[in-house]
């Protein structure tokens, strides 16, 4: 007990032993997948409740860390001496936790990568429909992920930057990535046209408040509504100050509320939607 | 005129565009009260004030952002304050980097001494609870391999409270989360694309950030203040002719709405 | 200081605390039978009639759960789309739901592998059926614009966090005639929806929808408790107003409430006989 408290004070209990780091993450990583290999057939095995039971567990224990991190208060010197009054014994955990998180995402995005080209490949092996655009989607990312792993070794300096590398990834990561996300961009501004000549029509007494007042407020931002009169910059910028903010406020709260709500019922398992 | 093919609305707004970013016509902006707050926070600094960039836009938003991070760098430049810049996606951390450091060597501003580039950190909140706590130790180093306590420009800085202020360049709703994680000393400037700036004003209106600059309009009224030619001015021109191009046509379907109704009221 | 642990800002915790009472307790009520009054959400009854012309047609319905990474937003989104799976699958309907966020798709995957389950329709169910398309947010954008365009769905529900890519899904649906329904909790995308969709859900109505679809007491009950939140917000904020009207935006009970530095200052300020 004492060197648990000692291992808290000191805010290692989070930290590997420098000398014996590498010993350490291997006999964590096999104890890990021991664990998951041993709990997947205990899982199959159990009833239906008791497995609900575990998961239950689970869950809320991987929540009431994250709450308990927030709501403990952090300055411990009173007991701990040496301890950091800006954080509690489970701060250094968070960053190990959230690391943990991005790892299982990328994991997850091997999953989605792997469904993504299966697909495509039962496409053009099949000769499905348009199958011919799933050949263009696998040459361009067998072709984009070599390049960008070889540039990424090339960055760490693991492999040489030669001309022809530097000169295919600048062709098409500059030269075709970057703009093709600027056209996809730009179609917002035309789409936006269509969809506001075809919406902004005077139906009700709402509608034609909705339409006047955006059309007020786009005039007013722009530099051009300053050219017409003085006061439509102010009448704009009142608008998006004095009716704008307190509905956004509005609209706010109750979407922060609304989320607080789902995340507890989450946290306590009270929420069956989607599991 | 009601059943208009889109394609030909998309064909007027280009020419419109089109025409209207090539032509010299150049109109001065009414500056707003977001804009001079944001101007004179700035105004505020004094040298050796350092002050945290997160650019995270990227070429889709490049027209609105650039001219932003453009004339935010020459103003800090101009009161001689350190800055360093961060970014929470890759290419943004690219982008970012090239942009500041053509603007740097402009101006002889030098890298390590007077600023530096963070580079990329994946999750925001994560990387700002960091920072906060002990920021040599979240960045570890910079953009160019070299670690972050042997930089002079954050010589001696353990955290983010030894900033004076933050200021976001984005395209995406990052700064509610630099309002909820960093330190309350620290201030908070906001760079967004015009879309994002409606849902700002709250923060702006409660003082959780102390001014704004919106999209190109706001970057051409922030040029005006500096006395500096950007590219916030022709863009936030032609973004002028093409909303009254779309208000003429709003208006044009409401009164080709109202002629059919009159029509058929006529026919009935 | 900063806003990282509750100590820095006790009165922020205790109303967190208090809005958690507030559903927990609804929660309660509502298990024990209590009948609780939901009001009409006119773009989740348009939810069955969307499914229904898809089917008369024969082209497909489109899902699409936004960009966010997997979280309260993405489940509530699956949540969604969980229910119109089911009832997708009492007609034999064509599906597509289509990711962005790799989490989001392996949890897709069997959301609605066992939504088809639960129809009793698991003959149906093809994996192909929920693709993830990319992560990065205008690729993702071109793909479903795409896909919209070649298969001509007749429904596209929009459920999640979006961002710029919302009006091109919401045009490109447009363009092919799609009724389409939106419900999302990004304030800044809620324009484009209402301008280019049929139905468009904003704010907490997002948070209601599994409530409404489902009628389950849990939900219904959990919503009384947000509305009771609401209501408390609502309060404070009037009485905030009135009481700074009176004495100031300078007096010690308007500091008291909103002054950042913990239970520290708020002694300080009460014991030493005024605010900072």
């Amino acid at each position: 007990m004492g060197m648990i408290t000692n291992l808290m004070a000191q805010q290692t209990i989070w930290r590997l032993p420098e000398e014996s780091r590498a010993l350490f993450a291997t006999l964590i990583v096999a104890g890990a997948f021991v664990l998951i290999l041993g709990l997947i057939p205990v899982l199959q095995t159990l009833p239906p409740r008791g497995r609900r039971a575990i998961i239950v567990t689970v869950t809320f224990l991987a929540g009431l860390f994250f709450a308990a991190e927030f709501f403990l208060p952090v300055d411990w010197t009173a007991i701990f001496p040496k301890d950091d009054p800006k954080r509690n014994f489970l701060t250094p955990a968070i960053q190990p936790a959230q690391n943990v998180l991005q790892i299982i995402g990328a994991l997850a995005l091997g999953l989605g990568t792997f469904g993504l080209v299966r697909l495509h490949l039962r496409n053009a092996v099949q000769k499905r429909p348009q199958w011919g655009y799933s050949i263009v989607l696998l040459v361009s990312f067998v072709v984009m992920a070599t390049l960008s792993i070889l540039n990424t070794l090339a960055e760490k300096e693991i492999v040489e930057r030669g001309p022809v590398l530097e000169r295919a990834f600048s062709i098409l990561f500059d030269y075709t990535l970057v703009q093709l996300d600027a056209a996809m961009f730009s179609l917002i501004a035309f789409y936006i046209f269509s969809a506001a000549y075809r919406a902004f029509r005077i139906r009700s007494v709402e509608a034609s408040i909705l339409m006047f007042t955006a059309m007020l407020v786009m005039i007013g931002v722009v530099p051009l509504g300053a050219q017409i009169s003085p006061a439509l910059p102010t009448i704009a910028n009142w608008v998006l100050a004095q009716l704008n903010a307190p509905a956004q406020r509005a609209i706010e709260f109750g979407v922060g509320i609304g989320g607080l709500a789902m995340a507890i019922r989450l946290w306590l398992s009270l929420e069956r939607g989607v599991t | 005129m009601l059943s208009v093919d889109r394609r030909w609305l998309y064909l007027i707004l280009f020419v419109n565009i089109v025409i209207f970013l090539l032509a010299p016509l150049r109109m001065p902006a009414s500056i707003s009260p977001p804009v001079q707050k944001f101007y004179d926070e700035i105004e505020k600094l004094q040298p050796g004030d350092l002050v945290m960039i997160s650019s995270n836009w990227s070429a889709s938003t490049l027209a609105e952002n650039q001219p932003q991070l453009e004339a935010v760098i020459t103003h800090l430049m101009r009161k001689q304050a350190r800055f360093t810049i961060i970014s929470i996606e890759a290419q943004s951390r690219d982008i970012s980097y090239r942009l500041a450091e053509r603007i740097t060597k402009e101006k002889g501003y030098q890298y390590g001494e007077q600023w530096a580039h963070f580079g990329f950190v994946p999750n925001l909140a994560v990387a700002i609870k960091g920072m906060v706590t002990d920021l040599p130790n979240t960045i570890k180093q910079d953009v160019r391999g070299i670690e972050v306590t042997k930089l002079p420009v954050v010589q001696g800085v353990k955290s983010l409270s030894d900033y004076k202020m933050i200021i976001d360049v984005t395209p995406s709703g990052t700064v509610p989360v630099w309002i909820s994680y960093s330190p309350k000393n620290v201030k908070i400037l906001y760079c967004p694309t015009s879309v994002m700036a409606a849902e700002a004003y709250t923060y702006l209106d409660s003082g959780q950030i102390k001014g704004m600059i919106t999209g190109a309009k706001g970057a051409q009224e922030y040029e005006q203040l500096l006395g500096i030619k950007g590219l916030g001015a022709p863009f936030a021109n032609t973004i002028s002719f093409s909303h009254l191009l779309i208000i003429f046509f709003i208006l044009l379907g409401n009164f080709a709405m109202l002629m059919n109704r009159l029509q058929a009221r006529r026919e009935a | 200081m900063s806003y990282q642990h509750a100590q820095d800002n006790w009165f922020a915790a205790i109303i967190i605390g208090f809005i958690a009472l507030a559903v927990l307790v609804n929660i309660w009520r509502a298990r024990r039978g209590k009948e609780l009054y939901i009001r009409r959400i006119p773009g989740l009854d348009a939810i069955d009639e969307a499914i229904g012309r898809s089917t008369e047609l024969g082209r497909p319905v489109t899902m699409i759960p936004g960009l966010t990474d997997f979280g309260v937003v993405a489940v509530q989104a699956l949540t969604i789309f969980k229910y119109i799976t089911k009832q997708i699958a009492r007609f034999a309907t064509p599906m597509r739901l289509l990711c962005g966020n790799p989490t989001v798709f392996a949890v897709a995957q069997e959301a609605i592998a066992d939504a088809y389950n639960e129809a009793g329709r698991p003959d149906l169910y093809d994996p192909d059926n929920v693709r993830f398309l990319s992560d990065r947010q205008f690729a993702f954008a071109s793909g479903v614009a795409g896909l919209i365009q070649r298969e001509r769905v007749a429904a596209n529900f929009m459920f999640g966090e979006f961002f710029a890519e919302s009006l091109i899904f919401a045009e490109t649906g447009n363009m092919v005639g799609a009724i389409q329904i939106a419900g999302t909790i990004s304030f800044t995308q809620v324009p484009f929806f209402v301008a280019a969709c049929d139905y468009t859900i904003i704010g907490d109505e997002f948070y209601a929808t599994s409530a409404y679809l489902s009628r389950e007491p849990v939900l219904l009950g959990s919503l009384v408790g947000q509305d009771i939140a609401k209501l408390l917000f609502a309060l404070t904020t009037l009485g905030g107003v009135i009481a700074a009207s009176i004495a100031g935006t300078d007096a010690p009970i308007i500091k008291l409430l909103g002054q950042p530095g913990g239970w520290e200052a708020f002694w300080n300020s009460v014991l030493g006989g005024g605010g900072q």
